[in-house]
C-alpha cells in the first residue's frame, strides 16, 4: 500500500492548494457580479475595473446555453442569502423582474445622469446603459427589402422571413414589447399571421443572423450586434433600422442594465463597480468593440456602422410594463411555439 | 461485525445526505406556493400531458438509439483494444476517448462546421449532397451521431477495465473446444455482460438528460421544458417537478436492469490468476488496425482536426491561456479532488452492493443512478437551496460545493467499478483474514483495496473524466470567479473567436489525458505487477 501513499499524498496537497487558492479570500476588497452580457465583451471591462480601483472583481457569467438566464435564476435561488453585489442584465426585463421579485435594492449613481429616463427605473432599481437595436438582417442578394416588423406577416415574404425563438432572449422581450403597444389582441393576431406566413424559429439571434448571411433566408430580426459582427466579416448583409416612417412604431432599444443586489454583502463596492459601468469611458470602450453597443450618453462616439440612439426613432414603451407583460404572455408564448414543433 | 456496519452504513449516509438533501430541498419547494401546501406545480405538469409526451417520445428515442448505437460499436471497440494484440492498443484508447472528454456541445459545433453547408464538406460536395447531409445532420440523426461518437468510449473504456478482470482459466477451458470467437460470445461477452448493460445503462442516461446538443441541432427533447421553465418562467418549482417524469424513466430502466444484472452475475465469480488472455489476430491484426484506424479518423480525426485546425495559430493559444490559463488549473485541482472522495467513497459503496452486507444494500446503487439522471441544473439549484445559508456560507462559497455536486451526480461510476472490481475477489480471503483475527478495516486496506487497487485506479479515473468535462452542475454552483474550464469554454462561445475557442477544446483534451495516460504507465508498470 506504501506505493499508492506518495501520489495519494500529492493529488490531496495540490488539490487542498489550489481550493485554497481559488476559494475567496476576506483581505482584499471586492465585489462579486453576476453577468448575463456576453463574457468575451464584459470581462476586459471588469479587468479595467479591477486595475483602475484595486477592487477585486469576482464574476459569474452566463452561457448560451442557458439563453442567458442562468445568474437570473441563481440570483432568484439565492434571494434568501446573496451573495452577489451587481448584477449586470444584457436587457432591463430581467432587471425589472429582480426589482419585482425584492432582489434589486435602489442606488441611484451620479453617472447615470445625461441617460434618458426610459431606460431607467425611476427609483434606482436598475439604470440602462449601451444598447442594442433590434433590427433586421438582410441578405443582400433578396430582391426586395423589408423596412418593417409587419413584413413577417406579408405573404410576399412567405416562406422566406426566421425569427430566434420567441420564449427566450430579446425576441421575448420585443414580442411582449408589441404586446404593450398594439394590444393583446393585435399582437396575437400578428403572432398567428407569422405561424401562417410559414416563419421559420432559430435556436438564437445569432443562428438567424447565419441563415440569412447564407442566403437560406431572406431577412430576420436580430440585435445590431448580430449584423455589426457579420458585416465586418463582409457577409453579404445589410441591416435595416424597421420601423422609421412617420407612422412606424420605431425600432426597439435594449439596453445592457446594472442593478445593485439587496442584502449585497459589499454593497459599497458594489455602487463603485455601477458608477464605472454607467461611465461614458465604458460605454465608448463598449461601442469601440465587436459588441458594437450605442452609448446611451450624449457626446460618446458609438459604433461607426450605427446610428447614434438621437438618430433613431425608438419604440416608445415602458420596460417595467414589458417585464410585466412578458410574464403574461410567456404561456401563449410556448403554446404559440410548441404548436410549430 | 460492528466496524463493517458502522463503516457501511456511515458511507450510505453520506451519500443520502450528499445527494438526496439537495434533491429533497428541492422536492419541498415543488410542494409550497405562497406559504402553503400545493400541488398546483404537480398539476400544470399533468395539464400539458400531450405535449410533454411528444418530448418524451423524442427523448426516449435519442437516448434509445444513442446507446444501442455507442454500445454497439464501443464494445466490439473495447475487445479490440483491452484484448487483443493490436498495434498501437495504448495510444488508439486514448484517441478513442477524447470526444468523451469535450462538452457534447463543443462536439456539435465541430461537427456542424464540417458537414454543414459552409462547412469542409460543403465546399467539397455538389450542392446538392451537401444541402441533404447538412439537412439530415439537423434533427434526431445528427443528434445520435454526435451523441454516440460523444459517449461510445465509456462502453469501450468500461469493457477495457472490465475484461481484464475475467479469470483466465475459464477462458483457456474454453480455448480447448473453441476457437476465440466461440469463447467470446459463450464465455467473455456472457461474463462482462453486467459491464455492457451498465455501459449501455449510463449511455441511456446521459442521453436522455442531454440538451445541449438537441437543441443546437433542432430537435426538441424533454430536457428543453426544464430550460423552458428556468429559462422564459424563471420558475424554479415547476423546473425541478418537470424532472419527475425522468425519473420514472430511470426508474423503470434500473428495474429492467437489475434483473438482467442478477441472472448474469452467478455466471461470473471467478477467481483470478495470472496475466489476462490475450487474443493474438494473426492475418487479421493489420486488416483490423486498418479499420479500427479508419474508425478513428472518422469519428474523432473528423470532429477534433476541425477543432485543430480552427485553433492551428500560436496566437490562439497564447490568447486562450491568457483568458483561461486559471480556469485550467481550477478544473484540475476540483476534478482530482472530487475524483479522490468519489473513488474512497466509492470504495465502500461499491463493497456494499457487491457484498451486500448490510439489509439495505441496493439502496446507494439506487440513489446513485437516479441521482445521475437528474439534470445537474436541479441538483445545482437543490445545493443552492441547502447550503446557502448564513451558517453554511463557507461552503457554498467555496469550491466545496462544486465537490459536492460531482458528489451527488456521479456517484454511480466508483460505485459500479468498485463493485465489478470487487467480484473478482473472493470473500473466502476476507473470511480467512477474520479467522486469523484481523478486523475488517485491516482486511479491507492490507487484503481487499490492493487485489481490487485496478479498480480503485479506474473508478478515480472515471470519476476525474466526469468531473473534469462537467458542465451542467459547475455553470449553476461554481463560486464567483471560480470557473471551470468547460463552463468558460461554454461561456467564451457566446461571440468569442472561434480559434481561441477551438484552442480550449484541445487544451480541455490534452490536460484530461495527460494524466489518463500517466495512470495508464503507472498501471502498466507499477501497480500490474502483483
Amino acid at each position: 500500500m506504501r506505493k499508492w501513499l506518495v501520489p495519494a499524498l500529492v493529488v490531496a496537497v495540490v488539490a487542498a492548494f489550489v481550493l485554497w487558492r481559488f476559494s475567496p479570500g476576506t483581505q482584499t476588497p471586492t465585489v462579486v457580479v453576476y453577468v448575463s452580457h456576453d463574457q468575451v465583451f464584459s470581462e476586459p471591462i471588469l479587468k479595467d475595473f479591477e486595475k483602475e480601483t484595486g477592487i477585486k472583481v469576482r464574476a459569474v457569467y452566463d452561457t448560451e446555453e442557458t439563453k442567458s438566464t442562468g445568474t437570473m435564476n441563481r440570483l432568484i435561488a439565492e434571494k434568501s442569502n446573496p451573495q452577489a453585489d451587481v448584477y449586470w442584465a444584457n436587457e432591463p426585463v430581467r432587471a425589472e423582474v429582480l426589482r419585482q421579485q425584492a432582489i434589486a435594492a435602489p442606488y441611484l449613481s451620479p453617472n447615470a445622469e445625461g441617460i434618458s429616463a426610459s431606460f431607467k427605473d425611476p427609483d434606482g432599481y436598475w439604470t440602462g446603459f449601451a444598447a442594442r437595436a433590434r433590427v433586421l438582417i438582410v441578405n443582400k442578394n433578396a430582391t426586395a427589402k423589408p423596412d418593417s416588423v409587419l413584413a413577417y406577416g406579408d405573404p410576399g415574404w412567405r416562406g422566406r422571413a426566421v425569427m430566434a425563438n420567441p420564449l427566450f432572449g430579446t425576441t421575448t422581450t420585443e414580442i411582449a414589447a408589441l404586446f404593450v403597444l398594439w394590444g393583446d389582441e393585435r399582437a396575437a393576431a400578428f403572432m398567428n399571421a407569422l405561424r401562417a406566413n410559414g416563419v421559420k424559429l432559430s435556436p438564437s439571434n445569432g443562428d438567424s443572423a447565419d441563415l440569412v448571411a447564407r442566403g437560406e433566408f431572406a431577412f430576420s430580426l436580430v440585435d445590431t450586434d448580430d449584423v455589426v459582427s457579420r458585416v465586418r466579416q463582409q457577409q453579404p448583409v445589410e441591416l435595416v433600422y424597421p420601423d422609421q416612417g412617420a407612422d412606424g412604431i420605431g425600432c426597439f432599444v435594449v439596453p445592457n442594465a446594472v442593478v445593485l443586489i439587496a442584502g449585497a454583502p459589499h454593497p459599497d463596492m458594489a455602487r463603485k463597480l455601477i458608477d464605472y459601468l454607467l461611465s461614458k469611458d465604458v460605454e465608448a470602450k463598449l461601442a469601440r468593440s465587436d459588441a458594437a453597443q450605442i452609448p446611451l450618453h450624449p457626446g460618446v462616439e458609438g459604433p461607426p456602422e450605427l446610428r447614434p440612439i438621437d438618430k433613431l426613432k425608438t419604440t416608445q414603451v415602458n420596460y417595467a410594463e414589458i417585464a410585466a407583460k412578458l410574464q403574461a404572455i410567456q404561456p401563449f408564448l410556448k403554446r404559440w411555439v410548441e404548436s410549430g414543433w | 461485525m460492528v466496524t463493517e456496519r458502522l463503516v457501511l452504513v456511515a458511507a450510505t449516509l453520506v451519500l443520502a445526505a450528499v445527494g438526496l438533501l439537495p434533491v429533497a430541498a428541492m422536492l419541498k419547494e415543488t410542494l409550497i406556493a405562497d406559504g402553503r401546501f400545493s400541488l398546483g406545480a404537480y398539476r400544470a405538469l399533468l395539464a400539458s400531458g400531450d405535449h410533454l409526451a411528444l418530448l418524451m417520445s423524442h427523448s426516449l428515442q435519442l437516448a434509445f438509439l444513442t446507446a444501442s448505437l455507442a454500445t454497439l460499436i464501443g464494445v466490439p471497440l473495447g475487445v479490440l483494444l483491452g484484448k487483443t494484440d493490436l498495434p498501437w492498443r495504448g495510444a488508439l484508447t486514448l484517441v478513442f476517448a477524447a470526444p468523451l472528454l469535450i462538452p457534447s456541445y463543443v462536439l456539435a459545433v465541430a461537427w456542424l462546421s464540417m458537414v454543414g453547408r459552409t462547412g469542409l464538406l460543403g465546399g467539397i460536395l455538389p450542392e446538392a449532397w451537401s444541402r441533404e447531409i447538412a439537412s439530415a445532420f439537423f434533427g434526431l440523426f445528427g443528434c445520435t451521431f454526435v451523441l454516440a461518437a460523444a459517449f461510445m468510449p465509456i462502453a469501450t473504456l468500461l469493457m477495457i477495465a472490465f475484461l481484464r478482470n475475467i479469470n483466465p482459466e475459464l477462458e483457456n477451458a474454453g480455448r480447448l473446444v473453441s476457437g476465440w470467437l466461440g469463447v467470446l460470445a459463450r464465455i467473455t461477452l456472457p461474463v462482462v455482460a453486467p459491464a455492457i448493460v451498465f455501459a449501455a445503462v449510463l449511455i441511456f442516461l446521459l442521453s436522455l438528460g442531454e440538451i445541449g446538443v438537441p437543441m443546437y441541432l433542432r430537435f426538441p427533447v424533454y430536457p428543453v421544458e426544464t430550460l423552458t421553465q428556468f429559462a422564459a418562467f424563471y420558475d424554479l418549482r415547476a423546473a425541478t417537478v418537470t424532472a419527475a417524469p425522468l425519473l420514472l424513466v430511470t426508474l423503470a430502466v434500473l428495474g429492467l436492469q437489475n434483473r438482467l444484472h442478477k441472472r448474469v452475475l452467478q455466471l461470473g465469480r471467478r477467481t483470478p490468476r495470472g496475466e489476462a488472455v490475450q487474443i493474438t489476430l494473426g492475418i487479421w491484426r493489420l486488416p483490423l488496425f486498418a479499420l479500427v484506424l479508419a474508425f478513428a479518423a472518422v469519428v474523432v480525426a473528423v470532429p477534433l482536426g476541425a477543432l485543430a485546425v480552427q485553433s492551428f495559430s500560436v496566437d490562439a493559444y497564447a490568447l486562450a491561456f491568457a483568458r483561461a490559463g486559471d480556469s485550467i488549473l481550477r478544473s484540475l485541482a476540483f476534478a482530482a479532488a472530487g475524483a479522490s472522495l468519489l473513488a474512497v467513497l466509492g470504495f465502500f459503496w461499491g463493497y456494499l452492493a457487491e457484498r451486500r452486507t448490510l439489509f439495505l444494500w441496493w439502496t446507494n446503487e439506487w440513489i446513485a443512478l437516479l441521482l445521475l439522471a437528474l439534470p445537474g441544473s436541479v441538483i445545482g439549484i437543490g445545493l443552492i437551496s441547502l447550503w446557502n445559508t448564513k451558517a453554511t456560507s463557507f461552503i457554498y462559497a467555496s469550491p466545496a460545493i462544486l465537490i459536492l455536486g460531482y458528489l451527488a451526480q456521479y456517484a454511480i461510476l466508483p460505485t459500479r467499478v468498485v463493485a465489478a472490481s470487487l467480484h473478482a475477489v473472493p470473500r473466502s480471503l476476507e473470511q480467512a483474514a477474520w479467522l486469523s483475527g484481523a478486523g475488517w478495516i485491516a482486511t479491507l486496506r492490507l487484503i481487499v483495496a490492493p487485489l481490487a487497487r485496478r479498480g480503485l485506479v479506474a473508478a478515480w479515473l472515471i470519476s476525474f473524466v466526469f468531473a473534469l468535462r462537467d458542465v451542467a452542475i459547475s455553470i449553476v454552483v461554481y463560486p464567483p470567479g471560480a470557473d471551470t474550464l468547460p463552463v468558460r469554454i461554454l461561456t467564451l462561445m457566446a461571440n468569442g473567436a472561434p480559434s481561441v475557442i477551438a484552442a480550449l477544446c484541445i487544451i480541455l483534451i490534452a490536460v484530461t489525458l495527460l494524466p489518463l495516460a500517466a495512470a495508464g504507465l503507472w498501471l502498466k508498470f507499477s501497480v500490474a505487477r502483483p
